[in-house]
């Protein structure tokens, strides 16, 4: 098991700036989510890592050592790839140990190895298949089980659960926790699925643009997101963002825009941020709006809306709110039994508000 | 006014194609539309035999019994064909395939049959005069075929010699096609410049007429001008030592007219085969590369591991098409070898039949021949494809 980490790595292709300075330091035994939306470069740090393309700038550490010109196979890394290249000519066994024929390891080594694998993942009846006998799910684990047998130091997940349906894919997530669980190993993952972010990873780390935007435990980014993309990014329904114009009155910080006017109180907001006149996007989670419930000592005054439309989820329902010409989005419990055009009164928890300066993106609440 | 004419004459042909094809339809729609009634076999056996007999004596120039009876007997079968077994369902699917079926029984099933008529006969130049007067010939029974296994087709030569000169052409020209093929196709398939002319370049022996090419390469491995024997000459000019190995200018058509076929054909077969191996490497997920990359494999071991069993797929159709034209490869042979007089020491297989059938007119006896042939290339082709699905069952 090993530590790993990137010391300023720039990726180009040709002109086009792929990763743009990533320091990024992973810990021995730890499960690091790296999570971003399509083409933000998480399969390109991941595939510099492994040796499969070129470091254009910056160093990377395998267990302090330098494998910026080390060959894939010398790094003890083991990788399960999106479309598991398993070879289709051999069977599950000959997939599963062809790194360790290879290296012309020992035949008794080779078969306990294979066989404990087998045992963890529940591959023992398939060995005799070939890859295209099995389910999606099943070649999923044997993609696992051939990384496992070499016993690497750090493991790499690029996408593991992208070509699985829904329900497979959630059992595959148990499985893999269960599976870091069991081999204590370092595993980096990359995803964009952020669902598979938060419920597996020991910490995350978000990139956008081929730059990396936080790094922090799952309620960390969850909580705290330091910048906008974050916090759109993280969170299932999405935040709701209101942008606005700070004032001062009284002493207190006062956020409006067309549709409504909302004092900031100090908790949330510093005094030394609360600038008169200042430009901000306001975060509230559609947790956070509070729909027809009196509000506790930490929650804004009450706010008139009009309920657009309603989505039951089974427990959970989304209601779209409008608040003068602002469009809301609140979760609230199952049953919500009003029609839409109807009239509700609102309230937001101060205690999961963030507020952003516009112009930076960046993090200016508490 | 030329072009007119010429316009007018394959107006006039295109015109009896579609004037053809309306009556089949015609023919074929007509037994759909009256198969259950009673006067269906009646009619069909009266009118059909009879409108065929008078356009197809009209055209041979003679009506005869015999023909007519041909013609009955296949109406017959027509008829209760669409009597007992279509019973006009599927109508337009068979209109749409009539055409295509009757052209295929045209080139293909007629001459074959006309093939097998013949090696149970004998017609050769003594006879060829009585068939022509009385429409006969002697039936020979399996002799013809029996001579193909004990008398030479050719002045000396025998048929296992024949067999074995083959065999040894075809895997030598098949071995360098796929070997020749798969190396360029492994150059061609890394990211290099100027792929698109490499490629072009590389296709040109197999794009361009197979008798030009021939012919031109022929003339390269003339004694006095072909550049073979010229470069021999430079090469020995620059590095006298090579005298010593025994390297000389040769005849190449006199002396090795074997060797030289093979060279000329390893030239005009490379380019299928890499054409064919190129676009199975090219499907070839380069993810396989990479987890191979990660398991430890060097260049070789990949190639052995992942890019041979990969390609398998798509090489076994064309070693198996490629097999059979090597075997069947007359242009080559006889535009090297076989004019005016050429050697015989050259002579595969099907070079020597079309001799025996051309040169010495051994009609029946090259018919048998043929289908002797036809038989090994059968029997070779089913196994190979046997086996190759096997093999991907297995998978």
């Amino acid at each position: 098991m090993a530590t790993v980490q990137f010391k300023g790595i720039v990726k180009k292709f040709g002109d086009n700036l792929v990763l743009n300075g990533v320091d990024v330091d992973i810990k021995d035994h730890e499960f690091v989510v790296i999570v971003g939306p399509s083409g933000c470069g998480k399969t390109t740090l991941l595939r510099m890592l492994a040796g499969l393309e070129e470091v254009t700038d910056g160093e990377i550490f395998i267990d302090n050592l330098l494998v910026n010109e080390l060959h894939p196979s010398k790094r003890e890394i083991a990788m399960v790839f999106q479309d598991y290249a398993l070879y289709p000519h051999m069977t599950v066994e000959e997939n599963m140990n062809f790194a360790l024929r290879l290296r012309k390891m020992a035949k008794t080594e080779i078969l306990s190895r294979v066989t404990e694998a087998a045992n963890i993942l529940q591959l023992g009846k398939f060995l005799k298949r070939m890859p295209k006998q099995l389910s999606g799910g099943q070649r999923q684990r044997v993609a696992i089980g051939r990384a496992i047998v070499r016993k690497p130091k750090v493991f790499l997940f690029d996408e593991p659960l992208s070509n699985l349906d829904a329900k497979l894919r959630e059992e595959m997530r148990v499985e893999i926790a269960k599976l870091y669980q069991r081999l204590n190993a370092t595993i980096i993952y990359v995803t964009h699925d952020q669902v598979e972010a938060m419920t597996l990873a020991g910490r995350i780390v978000i990139m956008n643009h081929g730059i990396v935007q936080q790094v922090g435990s799952p309620i960390e980014v969850y909580r705290k997101p330091v910048n906008l993309f974050v916090a759109g990014f993280i969170g299932s329904p999405t935040m709701n963002f209101l942008s606005g114009r700070l004032s001062i009155a009284d002493g207190v910080a006062v956020f409006s825009n067309e549709s409504l006017t909302l004092p900031i109180p100090a908790f949330v907001l510093p005094q030394k941020e609360a600038a008169d006149g200042r430009e901000v996007v306001l975060g509230i989670r559609p947790d956070d709006v509070m729909v027809e419930r009196p509000g506790g000592e930490k929650c804004s005054g009450k706010i008139d809306g009009v309920l657009e439309v309603c989505e039951l989820l089974g427990h959970r329902e989304n209601l779209y709110l409008k608040v003068g010409g602002q469009r809301l989005l609140a979760t609230v419990e199952a049953f919500f039994n009003r029609s839409p055009g109807s009239a509700v009164s609102l309230c937001f928890n101060y205690q999961n508000m963030h507020v952003f300066d516009k112009t930076t993106e960046r993090r200016i609440s508490e | 006014m030329d072009i007119l004419k010429s316009i007018y004459e394959v107006s006039w042909f295109i015109l009896l194609i579609a004037a053809g094809v309306a009556a089949l339809e015609g023919y074929f729609y007509s037994h759909f539309k009256f198969y259950a009634r009673p006067w269906f076999f009646p009619a069909a056996l009266s009118v059909f035999p009879a409108l065929a007999l008078a356009v197809f004596g009209t055209l041979l120039g003679g009506y005869s019994f015999k023909l007519w009876l041909y013609f009955l007997l296949a109406e017959a079968a027509i008829a209760a064909f669409f009597r007992f077994a279509v019973k006009g369902r599927h109508t337009v699917p068979y209109l749409l395939l009539a055409p295509a079926f009757v052209g295929l029984a045209l080139l293909l099933v007629y001459p074959f049959v006309f093939e097998v008529y013949l090696s149970f006969h004998d017609l050769k130049l003594t006879t060829i005069m009585m068939w022509k007067n009385t429409g006969t010939l002697p039936f020979v029974g399996i002799s013809q075929y029996i001579k193909v296994f004990t008398t030479s087709p050719l002045s000396e030569i025998t048929f296992w010699a024949l067999l074995g000169r083959t065999l040894v052409w075809t895997f030598s020209n098949v071995f360098f096609h796929v070997l020749g093929g798969f190396l360029l196709a492994l150059m061609l398939n890394n990211h290099i410049r100027f792929k698109g002319v490499y490629r072009t370049l590389l296709v040109i022996p197999w794009a361009m007429p197979q008798v030009v090419a021939v012919l031109a390469m022929r003339g390269e491995f003339h004694s006095q001008n072909g550049f073979v024997n010229i470069i021999i000459a430079k090469l020995l000019a620059v590095f006298p030592f090579l005298a010593h190995l025994g390297v000389a200018p040769v005849q190449w058509l006199s002396d090795y007219p074997l060797l030289t076929c093979t060279l000329i054909n390893i030239w005009l077969g490379i380019p299928f085969m890499m054409v064919v191996i190129l676009g199975g490497l090219q499907s070839i997920s380069s993810s396989y590369y990479d987890a191979a990359d990660i398991d430890g494999a060097s260049y070789s071991q990949k190639l052995r591991f992942i890019t041979l069993p990969l390609v398998r797929p798509v090489m076994m159709p064309a070693v198996t098409l490629g097999t059979v034209w090597t075997f069947n490869n007359i242009n080559v042979i006889y535009l090297v070898t076989g004019q005016s007089g050429g050697t015989e020491q050259a002579d595969i297989l099907v070079s020597a039949l079309y001799k025996a059938a051309f040169t010495y007119n051994r009609y029946s006896y090259s018919a048998a021949f043929a289908i002797v042939v036809f038989a090994m290339l059968f029997f070779f082709s089913v196994f190979y494809l046997k086996s190759f699905d096997a093999a991907k069952d297995e998978r």
